[in-house]
């Protein structure tokens, strides 16, 4: 039973989370007068890439660059057997909270390995910056991390979701909804990638196939942070969860997509900057925590 | 019959160190070999110790007078001793096999036998600390240990900054062993009646130190101090970024895997067995736990010299090692048995997962410096293509000790979260711990790609190092994953060398998990079967191939000449935490200042000590004092 309800989860976002991502084209183009692209398009755009095939650089060690794509991309799957997203599960033995982010961390590191081995020095320049932003905002995930600990007693999800209503607890994941910005790379952070500066930066020498799964697993990684931040809210056991679960992705989906139509892109010392000041806010948090407010 | 096994390790490292002592070539090998073999013993000794206890008994001057104490020589394995000679063993084997190749480098250049005569004494004096059971004893033992590690970093007499850091490392380990001196001292004087017996003091201590709060917080401080240099522990930590990379690299991979393990080893059974559980102790421990495990990672992330960057995180994970303890102490003492012995399980774990990975490290970084002669990480650079089994090696070692799931690292990372995170004492150390296991994430990702991945400065020179050099490096990465895979085994191990102290281990294991009821789980099987089909599944799904092109250089056809030198890495993280690192250098000037302080005063006493007078009322008073403490004065 319960691990129908895993497979139906990971099936769910294996087929949505690249809808997702069509869905904010669409928002983003609305706001901006234009008509925007279907619904379906970021699927066509992933068949297209896995249709094509890969370059290998010869300067990149092979091995490494190959495997890294699949590696970001199967990390990213493994979070899926722990955040449940359509359907709630009561399977909590595989991973908790710790996991979570260390498969999120994984995922990152195989992906700069992955760019650091193309051999490409904007590559080098994209990675050192991807480690750089995702150094600075661990920190605040930590404080997050701590505090969500802190009110629940516990790092594990069945204990955790959904967090009692109270100060801290809304803060805490005020928190994480812009920590999950940070991390889906979008603008003003998509700093790693910025196009018109290094071309990419660690993508600069992927095509094809591996194109193709690295963004897949972009699309992944921002349905789970989504799923997770919305399992902190929702009711476990009832049937609301369900359209409660879908309304949370596209609201989420307006929230996130608007920011990105306003924004210019930062520079990576404004971004590291800023995580530090939001640290220092969850610090405040993480004392309004232990309060027990 | 059992237990004499535990006197042939003595006799062939005896053996191998007389054979150290000629200047043929041949030396090196023979040494080497018996050293392997002792380490093959003391890995057997090791799995016997945790079937039974193995003792044995000498009665050395049959007298009772002044040397009551130190008459009984008595060595003896319980599962703590057990679980410690194992990774001494597992270690000092792949040391030793490896010696024998890379220390063929120095051959002609280097007296070697300070080689081949320091390094089976030093393996001896290790193992001694670790099965005697004897206080007195062990100082000397410690003491001999100290001694000897110090030739060996020394090994290198032609470089002027080897000599300096032994002598530093000498000076600073010797003034810590005076702590632990008095420490002994008091203990055996005021407590035990002349008794250093470690059953004894178990039986004696804990009630006495209970009556006198005082002595237990001026034997905690000298303990602290003691072990803390030892351990390289902040702010007694600044030995060791010198020490560790001046020694032969597999010696260096013993001093920063086996070593300074041994003040962990001594803690536990102080502060667990000998002591009474104390919440402050233990908060206290955590804390310079969190302060050795920040600072010194934050320094890593600067470091430009391979060896240098792992000897800083040498230290950041007995920062790992030690945040647990402090948190155990402090959980057990407070009535948390379960979380309590989470923690110190996780300590243990942490103690062994840094054995091996660092030991692996280590070997990589002297794998590069036979083939390429050099550690300077702007250097070096795209090593992948020539040495593929140290790349893999040291891509292994990089992900273990970032904490990447599904590998050893991770498993005792994430026993240390579930401990510290939730409870609200404990909560800050534990969001500081994941915060700098990102930053480790980073320093290892440099370490990594500086050597292996980056175009270098120009061609480098290289071929992948011979089998007696990979095979040891692959053993240590082979286990690394095994133990991440299925950490049954070890954890089955802790909870028997925590029985051995007193603490009770409630179970973990709930198969095929790890949990801790209410708090948390992990499933390291699962993880590591999804992560491995999945990518066989996405590998014969979207099956890359593809053909070799040039990189591209923005449509030019020359090189771009762009390259990112190591001292590039993540610049924009170190100006932002900019004030981590004004704060340490600082305290820097601080000790530097009190160094000076100090040479001033000591050339004003070196004066005085001319007129004799002055020097031998100055004696009396001392000695004065010196009475009133142990004697009359009650702490």
């Amino acid at each position: 039973m319960n691990i129908i309800f895993m497979a139906i989860n990971l099936a769910f976002a294996l087929l949505i989370a690249p809808v997702v991502d069509s869905f904010e084209m669409k928002i983003r183009a609305r706001l901006q007068n234009r008509q925007g692209p279907s619904i379906l398009q970021t699927w066509w755009d992933l068949i297209k890439l896995f249709k094509r095939p890969t370059v290998e650089p010869q300067d990149s060690v092979k091995s490494f660059y190959k495997l890294a794509p699949y590696v970001t991309f199967t990390a990213v799957l493994t979070a899926y057997l722990i955040v449940p997203t359509l359907l709630p599960s009561s399977i909590n033995f595989i991973g908790d909270f710790i996991v979570v982010v260390y498969l999120l961390g994984l995922a990152t590191l195989s992906f700069v390995i992955g760019a650091f081995s193309s051999g490409n020095a904007y590559a080098q320049i994209g990675s050192n910056r991807e480690v750089s932003l995702f150094m600075s905002e661990e920190l605040l995930l930590a404080f997050i991390v701590g505090t969500i600990a802190v009110i629940g007693k516990s790092l594990s999800f069945d204990q955790l979701f959904p967090l009692p209503l109270r100060i801290s607890s809304v803060l805490a994941l005020l928190l994480l909804l812009l920590v999950i910005y940070v991390a889906s790379a979008r603008l003003p952070f998509d700093i790693a990638e910025a196009e018109p500066e290094i071309i990419e930066g660690p993508l600069i020498e992927y095509s094809g196939k591996h194109l193709g799964l690295l963004e897949y697993s972009m699309f992944l990684k921002r349905l789970l942070l989504y799923s997770l931040l919305l399992n902190f809210i929702l009711p476990v056991q009832n049937p609301t969860r369900l359209i409660g679960y879908l309304l949370g992705i596209m609201i989420l989906s307006v929230i996130y997509s608007t920011f990105e139509a306003y924004y210019g892109r930062f520079r990576i010392d404004q971004a590291v900057k800023l995580m530090k000041k939001l640290s220092a806010v969850a610090l405040v948090v993480w004392i309004i925590a232990l309060v027990g407010w | 019959m059992e237990t004499q096994m535990l006197l042939i390790p003595v006799g062939i490292l005896i053996i191998a160190a007389v054979v150290g002592l000629s200047k043929a070539k041949m030396a090196l090998k023979i040494v080497s070999t018996l050293s392997a073999i002792a380490s093959v013993v003391m890995i057997y000794i090791g799995v016997l110790g945790f079937r039974t206890t193995l003792e044995l008994k000498y009665s050395l001057f049959n007298s009772s007078s002044l040397f009551a104490t130190l008459n009984w020589l008595v060595f003896r394995v319980d599962s703590l001793s057990a679980f410690f000679l194992l990774l001494l063993g597992i270690l000092s084997l792949c040391a030793s096999v490896y010696g024998i190749k890379y220390m063929e480098k120095y051959l002609g250049k280097e007296d070697m036998r300070i080689y081949t005569f320091n390094y089976p004494i030093f393996l001896l004096t290790m193992y001694l600390v670790l099965i005697c059971w004897n206080l007195l004893w062990f100082i000397l033992f410690w003491e001999l240990m100290s001694l000897f590690s110090q030739f060996l970093v020394a090994f290198e007499q032609s470089e002027e900054k080897a000599v300096k850091a032994a002598f530093k490392y000498f000076c600073m380990t010797k003034a810590g062993a005076e702590f632990l001196v008095l420490a002994v001292v008091l203990i055996i004087l005021k407590a035990t009646s002349f008794n250093a017996d470690y059953s004894e003091i178990a039986n004696i201590l804990p009630a006495y130190l209970s009556a006198h709060p005082g002595m237990l917080y001026a034997l905690t401080f000298a303990l602290l101090i003691g072990f803390g240099v030892k351990a390289a522990m902040i702010p007694f930590h600044s030995w060791l970024p010198d020490a560790h990379p001046e020694a032969p690299s597999n010696v260096s991979a013993l001093l920063s895997g086996i070593m300074i393990k041994l003040p962990i080893y001594m803690l536990l059974r102080f502060f667990i067995s000998f002591f009474p559980l104390e919440p402050e102790i233990g908060l206290i421990i955590a804390v310079f736990g969190v302060l050795t495990l920040f600072f010194s990672m934050m320094y890593a992330l600067l470091q430009e010299d391979s060896k240098r960057l792992l000897a800083f995180s040498s230290i950041d994970n007995i920062g790992y090692i030690l945040l647990p303890m402090g948190a155990g102490i402090y959980f057990l003492a407070n009535g948390d048995q379960l979380l309590g012995s989470v923690a110190l399980a996780a300590a243990l774990f942490h103690t062994m997962n840094h054995a091996f990975f660092k030991g692996l490290l280590f070997l990589t970084a002297g794998s590069v410096m036979y083939e390429t002669g050099t550690r300077d990480l702007n250097y070096l650079g795209s090593l992948a293509k020539k040495m593929p089994l140290t790349a893999f090696a040291a891509l292994i070692g990089s992900l273990a000790i970032a904490g990447m799931p599904p590998l050893n690292g991770f498993v005792s990372k994430w026993m240390i979260y579930i401990s510290t995170l939730s409870s609200p004492a404990t909560s800050l150390f534990g969001i500081i711990a994941i915060f700098i296991s990102a930053v480790t994430l980073g320093a290892f990702v440099k370490y990594f790609t500086a050597i292996f991945t980056k175009p270098a400065v120009k061609e480098i020179d290289a071929k992948e190092v011979p089998l007696l050099m990979s095979a040891p490096q692959i053993v240590l990465a082979l286990l690394c994953i095994a133990f991440g895979v299925y950490p049954f085994v070890p954890l089955k191990m802790i909870s028997q060398a925590l029985g051995s102290i007193g603490v009770p281990l409630a179970s973990l294991v709930v198969y095929p998990s790890l949990v801790v009821p209410k708090t948390g789980g992990y499933s390291p099987i699962i993880v590591f079967a999804f992560l491995l089909v999945s990518t066989l599944i996405a590998f014969l799904l979207i099956p890359s191939k593809g053909s070799v092109v040039s990189t591209w250089k923005t449509g030019r056809s020359e090189d771009l000449n762009v390259s990112m030198p190591a001292d590039a890495y993540y610049r924009d993280f170190k100006e932002a935490f900019n004030e981590v690192y004004l704060l340490g250098d600082a305290s820097k000037d601080i000790v530097q200042k009190v160094t000076k302080i100090g040479k001033v005063l000591g050339t004003k006493f070196e004066v005085l000590s001319y007129d004799l007078d002055s020097m031998l009322s100055l004696a009396m008073i001392l000695i004065v004092i010196l009475v009133a403490l142990l004697g009359g004065v009650s702490l």
